[in-house]
């Protein structure tokens, strides 16, 4: 997903002499969406659930280079700590949205 | 209300502060053997970040998660970021998802009383044994007759009745709770405004 990096930084070496935009050489500010390898609006990212040590539930997201965590709540706003799986363990299949491997 | 921080310049940042940490205070409730640390890093209120050509200016999703709650979410290339969409009171904003069940407490409690009906009983042991879900949240309500403290305690009690059936036939319950009159659904001005506010909810989570 950089490879956005690498196309902006051409895109801007070729018209260099010439760029009055702002724009080019700015990111944009629109981080809605996962660009590059296997690109995607956010809203499809695919969550597991994290406990943490305490024994209560996150949202967990892995989405290739970019990781996701919040924390699950009621609608109450109080933590759900569910038991889904022990401290410090996962439950679903988190890293399922995006093919890019982890180096561990 | 984490992230994943993948720059170098922020593991540097990160070793940088735990030089200079001291001990964090004891954990009022179970100990998980990780002491925290209070950081001393200063904020300063301008965004230099990646030579100020970002501008600051962040436009994050809305994604909901499986249960159905907001949170804002922000691709940054090579950083994911994203926190609870909480209300200004501190709540989340939740599409109806979590709520599975209600339980009518007319139906199975007489006034002020937190017995069930041992007729009663069977119904609400079937909905917990078709429930697919994986654990449970026991909410009791009141309307707003009498006074808060006793509401309080009738919400509850009325909870830990649903609980028990509930907990008789296998169910996990991670929480039960009475919030007495504090959180209506309905006007309590009318007679089925008060009906509705008599509840038991189960929140179901899978």
């Amino acid at each position: 997903m950089k490879l956005k990096a690498t196309a902006l930084f051409l895109g801007a070496a070729l018209v260099l002499s010439a760029c009055a935009d702002e724009g080019l050489r700015g990111y944009p500010a629109d981080k809605t969406i996962d660009r590059g390898i296997n690109s995607h609006s956010l809203k499809t990212l695919q969550w597991g659930v994290y406990v943490d040590p305490d024994g209560c539930d996150h949202w967990i997201s892995d989405d290739g280079f970019e990781g996701y965590q919040v924390n699950r709540l009621d609608k109450y706003g109080k933590p759900v700590c569910s038991g889904v799986a022990p401290p410090t363990y996962t439950a679903g299949d988190f890293k399922g949205g995006s093919p890019i491997p982890d180096p561990n | 209300m984490a992230n994943r921080i993948t720059k170098a310049i922020g593991a540097l940042a990160l070793a940088t502060l735990a030089s200079i940490s001291v001990p964090g205070p004891a954990l009022a409730n179970g100990d998980t053997g990780i002491t925290p640390f209070i950081s001393t890093q200063n904020f300063t209120r301008d965004t230099p970040s990646q030579r100020g050509r970002d501008r600051g200016q962040y436009i994050p999703e809305i994604v909901l998660t499986p249960d159905g709650c907001e949170v804002w979410a922000a691709d940054d290339g090579a950083e994911g970021y994203a926190s609870n969409r909480l209300t200004r009171k501190g709540t989340p904003r939740c599409h109806d998802v979590q709520q599975c069940g209600v339980v009518n407490t007319d139906q199975f409690f007489a006034t002020d009383s937190y017995r069930i009906h041992p007729r009663n009983r069977a119904q609400i042991a079937s909905f917990f044994q078709q429930s697919s879900a994986f654990a449970f949240t026991i909410v009791g309500h009141t309307d707003s007759r009498a006074s808060d403290d006793y509401n309080l305690r009738l919400s509850y009690n009325r909870a830990v009745a649903v609980a028990k059936i509930a907990k008789s036939v296998g169910a996990k319950i991670v929480d039960i709770r009475g919030m007495g009159e504090r959180y209506p659904v309905a006007s309590n001005r009318t007679a089925d405004g008060m009906a509705r506010n008599r509840r038991v909810e189960i929140l179901c989570f899978q």
